[in-house]
């Protein structure tokens, strides 16, 4: 099973990782990605989601994403 | 429950480097359904166990293991004789060896116990562990059991340093420089003898299992943990309770395979998927109370099989509870103080 799946959200961004007992934290936008993709959608519809929220420029987006994908990637999270 | 059961329970020693004992009378008292006495067994007058009142219904000094069986038999036909006990608990490694050898006389004495067989017990030497590790489809961190000074400088030449130095009992260090393993290497063998193991450091998160085995290959329950503050002491000070998959598979494969008798506390070191077994400890460990805390109290589920008592309905865990120990200060009468020094023993029954 992803690992991803598994993490435990909460709504002020504290996130715990009951497979290794680590948490962090991150930012609304990190919540938002990191929902997204525990829900399984798209990374186009994730950035809409962001865009839209945060009143981003889409290409601004795009890199925040690619950036916190990069992060729990180092982490092993995906 | 009608009959009234007398439980010993030793390691109430809970100080900076806590025995187990004071967390397993408490996980006792609270299932309300047994109906028992608890005796704290102390090696001296000043264990803090014997102050607390209420969890120790009577509290006895037993002679240290090295004083031989003699003195140790005749203490427990004594407090069997007083107290009239029915089952013990012991939580210590250096009073393991002494049960298990004399389980046999301790039962003709109508007094239980469940620990491991003296074949199991050995499985805890940190030598075991490659073996089990491989049977049980888990690893152990680069090994060298060593014999000798020049087998010793041989391997921190070829293992990469850092290096944990260890006894094949007690006792780890980790060393940064060659001088350093020198040293610790010295520490040990002038302590505890032959052999020294070196072994390498594995990254990862230092990820904890405890558990009771019945002895016919099943667990009664178990519960991992992660241990996120230590003391320097190396003890737990804070944990989450988690569920890593491999790690409780690995556990219940040792449980199964080993048909494991009693509590056994399982040390692993977690990397992505890869589990490295560090230390299998053949007693409660002296956080144990976390897994009551989270709804598996597993010195009553230990209770319960060993009496035939019904069983506790099977419980699951929830992750990310997290355990805080503390300290608190107790303030007391001389009275117990001075019973155990002059008499051995003292009841919190007589206080008023």
């Amino acid at each position: 099973m992803n690992r991803l799946t598994q993490l435990a959200l909460s709504d002020e961004g504290f996130v715990f990782d009951p497979l290794t007992g680590e948490s962090f934290t991150v930012n609304p936008t990190g919540l938002t990605i990191l929902r997204g993709l525990k829900a399984d959608r798209s990374l186009e519809s994730i950035g809409r989601e962001i865009s839209d929220q945060f009143e981003a420029l889409p290409e601004e987006t795009e890199r925040d994403i690619t950036d916190f994908i990069h992060h729990l990637r180092t982490y092993h999270l995906l | 429950m009608d009959k009234q059961l007398v439980v010993a329970i030793s390691g109430i020693n809970a100080v900076d480097n806590p025995g187990p004992g004071v967390g397993v009378a408490r996980s006792l008292k609270e299932d309300g359904d047994l109906n028992l006495k608890i005796i704290g067994l102390a090696y001296d007058a000043m264990e803090p166990g014997i102050y607390l009142d209420w969890l120790m219904d009577k509290t006895y000094i037993m002679p240290y293991p090295a004083s031989g069986q003699q003195q140790f038999i005749e203490r427990l036909q004594y407090i069997k004789h007083q107290s009239g006990l029915d089952f013990i608990i012991p939580t210590l490694d250096v009073e393991l060896p002494l049960y298990i050898k004399y389980a046999d006389k301790i039962s003709q004495m109508g007094i239980k116990t469940f620990i491991p067989t003296m074949e199991q017990f050995r499985l805890r030497n940190k030598d075991c562990l490659p073996e089990i590790a491989r049977r049980i489809g888990i690893k152990t961190p680069k090994t060298a059991v060593i014999h000798s000074f020049e087998g010793f400088s041989q391997t921190i030449k070829r293992l990469r340093l850092p290096l944990m130095i260890k006894g094949a009992f007690y006792k780890a260090y980790r060393a940064y420089t060659s001088q350093e393993a020198i040293g610790f290497y010295h520490r040990i063998v002038a302590e505890w003898g032959y052999p020294v193991i070196v072994q390498e450091v594995v990254a990862g998160d230092e990820l904890n299992v405890v558990g009771v085995g019945d002895g016919k290959g099943f667990s009664l329950g178990s519960v991992g943990i992660k241990k996120m503050w230590i003391t320097s002491q190396g003890k737990i000070w804070t944990g989450v309770t988690i569920k890593n998959r491999h790690m409780l598979e690995a556990a219940e494969k040792f449980t199964q395979l080993y048909k494991w008798q009693g509590a056994f506390e399982f040390e692993c070191i977690v990397a992505g998927d890869d589990v490295y077994l560090i230390e299998i400890n053949p007693r409660f460990p002296a956080w144990s109370y976390f897994a009551t805390g989270v709804g598996h109290n597993l010195p009553s589920y230990m209770i319960r099989h060993v009496f035939n008592l019904p069983r506790l309905p099977a419980a699951d865990y929830e992750t990310g509870k997290l355990y805080i120990r503390y300290t608190y200060e107790q303030v007391t009468a001389m009275r117990p103080f001075q019973e155990m020094i002059t008499r051995g023993e003292y009841s919190h029954e007589k206080i008023v």
